[in-house]
């Protein structure tokens, strides 16, 4: 536990130290800022690409469209740049060995695997409330009238899909010992979930669902219950892949 | 009982054979040079010492306790320096050394205290840089730090004057020597001068056992050579003595250099009072009569070989 | 885009600069300050640095910098 602790507080360090954190922090508060604006100028870009002659009638910006530019940006960008900062997680403490000297003096490699995934998620954490701050902040300054529903519970599945991307991204990590093989294996990851979903009674437990329904549950066109079993399924697996993460660093041999 | 016991280790690599029953037993309060070439396996011995590295079967004990590959209980025990010892470069000496104390579970003045004597002792108290700007000396004298951080009963540093300059590898032999009688000292080396300046113990590793294992004077007993160098005034009275008709023996072997005479004897019964009896007998009085020591890369040689 | 229009904008448009502009100057110092670079050069990753907003610097720190 005071070796978990200790690790944590390594990791934080770190991440702070390495500027990785501060780059999490201004590109996801860019992203918050950004969503509400491009939702109000969207009708004056589209209408500077259209020559004379075309009418086309485009309906008022409204709330619905900064949330759709938020849960966009951040499932699509946000993400991406969370795995790229997070792809060295565990690759460059193995090929620089800076791990052997903690390990020899008592610390457990099980502390080791989850002080790295508690660090990477509380970053998260802290990227996606300040992004949804923002975003939230400036849709109620730009369009006072919006009703929405569901907000907050899309966000949490739009969360928990960070956490299971990020437990995925460990595994990876672990199993392959370098960062390109970890986003590549991430990568398949998200690649098969997304084919599984054209299986039609898939979509109701595929963890993709987190990151591709937030609109539907904002506009209320979908059930949060339909995303029960869902976030069920997503923290099994993300627990899952944690524990293969331990389970595969205890046997590996530095 | 020792601090440290190895039984019967054997470790390959596909179907390279890296140690094949290693046995070693380090006692307590000694300094113990583990030699041997490069590739002998001292590396993967340590390595599996600290449950880094899985042996295929053996087993080792470290304070009475059974080293276990993954989560080893017996590393708290242990302090150990790698041979190019990591650090994170981000981080200055004193954040560095209480990262390893909190993780070693010391309390926050006893890390502060501990961390500053240590860095007063490898000579890095006011250095405020970032370990990123390290030189490779500066680096192994840290690694020594954060080895003896937590009182180890057992100290392991793979070859840690390798890679050093004269300079700096004096001043590496000199902290190992102050840290002795903290702590028992395992060190791997293939610089045979280095342990003959500070251990009392040694073992050779060949061929994935001990050759050798002992106290140093203890193997220099053992494996005394019978001969003796004679130094004489002028090259005539050397070679007068060569050619002594009581010399002409099968068991003795002659060689002369100038006015130096080596004597090989193969018979142990046979000693210093029978070359003294010659040379009375003729009469010669040399310059120096010196008993041919077996130096310490002789008997690497010789065991290696 | 006239007045009006950009004092509207101002609450969005203030800190999006401020963001940027923290963003290239912190990229930037380390740029110089330690010439070490994974690949590329100086000149290079200045230029992608201050020139390519938001993901000049966050592809700097995430594949440029060099070890320390």
């Amino acid at each position: 536990m005071k070796g978990y602790l200790a690790f944590l507080k390594k990791e934080l360090f770190e991440y702070a130290k390495t500027y990785k954190l501060f780059i999490m922090l201004i590109i996801f508060a860019v992203f918050g800022i950004t969503n509400p604006l491009i939702a109000k100028l969207m009708p004056e870009i589209v209408k500077s690409f259209i020559t004379d002659g075309v009418v086309i009638t485009l309906p008022e910006p409204s709330a619905y469209d900064a949330w759709t530019q938020f849960f966009k940006n951040a499932t699509q960008m946000g993400l991406i740049v969370m795995v790229i900062l997070f792809s060295g997680v565990l690759s460059s403490e193995l090929s620089k060995g800076t791990l052997i000297n903690l390990l020899t003096k008592g610390l457990f490699r099980t502390a080791v695997i989850l002080s790295k995934y508690t660090c990477m998620v509380l970053v998260w954490t802290i990227s996606i409330v300040l992004c949804f701050g923002l975003t939230y902040g400036y849709t109620v300054y730009l369009f006072p009238q919006g009703e929405t529903s569901n907000l907050l519970f899309s966000v949490f599945c739009l969360w928990l899909f960070g956490l299971f991307l990020l437990a995925a991204l460990l595994f990876s990590a672990t199993l392959t010992g370098n960062s390109y093989g970890g986003l590549l294996i991430t990568g398949a990851v998200v690649v098969v979930c997304m084919i599984m979903n054209i299986i039609p009674n898939v979509h109701r437990y595929n963890p993709i669902s987190l990151a591709t329904d937030n609109m539907g549950l904002v506009l209320n066109s979908i059930e949060a219950s339909s995303l029960y079993s869902t976030i069920m399924i997503s923290c099994l697996l993300s627990l899952i892949f944690v524990s293969l993460s331990i389970v595969i660093f205890r046997k590996k041999q530095l | 009982m020792g601090v440290l016991e190895i039984k019967q280790l054997y470790k390959s690599f596909g179907n390279r054979e890296v140690l094949k029953g290693l046995d070693m037993d380090v006692p307590e309060h000694s300094i113990f040079g583990f030699v041997g070439q490069n590739g002998a396996g001292k590396t993967t011995t340590m390595k599996i010492i600290l449950g880094l590295l899985k042996p295929d079967s053996g087993s080792v004990t470290v304070c009475g306790e059974k080293v276990t590959y993954g989560e080893s209980k017996a590393n708290r025990h242990i302090g150990f320096l790698p041979d190019v010892p990591e650090f994170y470069g981000y981080m200055n000496p004193m954040e560095y050394l209480k990262l390893c104390g909190e993780i070693a579970g010391l309390s926050k003045t006893r890390i502060k205290s501990k961390s500053e004597e240590l860095l007063e002792l490898v000579g890095l108290k006011d250095q405020k840089k970032r370990i990123g700007g390290f030189s490779r000396g500066m680096k192994q004298r840290l690694g020594i730090a954060q080895a003896l951080l937590n009182e180890p009963k057992l100290l392991i540093c793979d070859e840690p004057t390798s890679a050093l300059d004269p300079i700096g590898r004096k001043e590496i032999l000199d902290i190992l020597l102050a840290a002795k009688g903290k702590t028992t000292i395992v060190f791997s080396t293939h610089i045979l001068s280095d342990v003959e300046r500070i251990c009392d113990r040694i073992a050779v590793l060949h061929d994935g056992k001990l050759a050798l294992c002992g106290t140093l004077s203890e193997i220099k007993e053992r494996h005394r050579l019978h001969g003796f160098i004679l130094e004489f005034e002028s090259e005539e009275t050397a070679s007068c003595f060569e050619n002594a008709e009581e010399l002409k023996q099968p068991l003795i072997s002659l060689s002369r250099d100038g006015s130096t005479v080596k004597v090989l004897m193969k018979d142990c019964d046979m000693d210093g009072h029978f070359l003294l009896g010659v040379l009375s007998q003729k009469r010669i009085v040399p310059l120096k009569f010196a008993v041919m020591e077996p130096t310490l890369e002789s008997l690497f040689i010789e065991v290696v070989r | 885009m006239d007045l009006a229009t950009l004092k509207e904008y101002l609450p969005f448009l203030v800190p999006l600069v401020i963001a940027q502009l923290a963003l290239a100057i912190t990229a930037l110092v380390h740029v110089l300050r330690h010439p070490r670079y994974r690949f590329g050069n100086k000149v290079m990753w200045v230029l992608v640095v201050l020139f390519i907003q938001f993901i000049g610097p966050a592809l700097y720190f995430a594949f440029g910098r060099g070890e320390e």
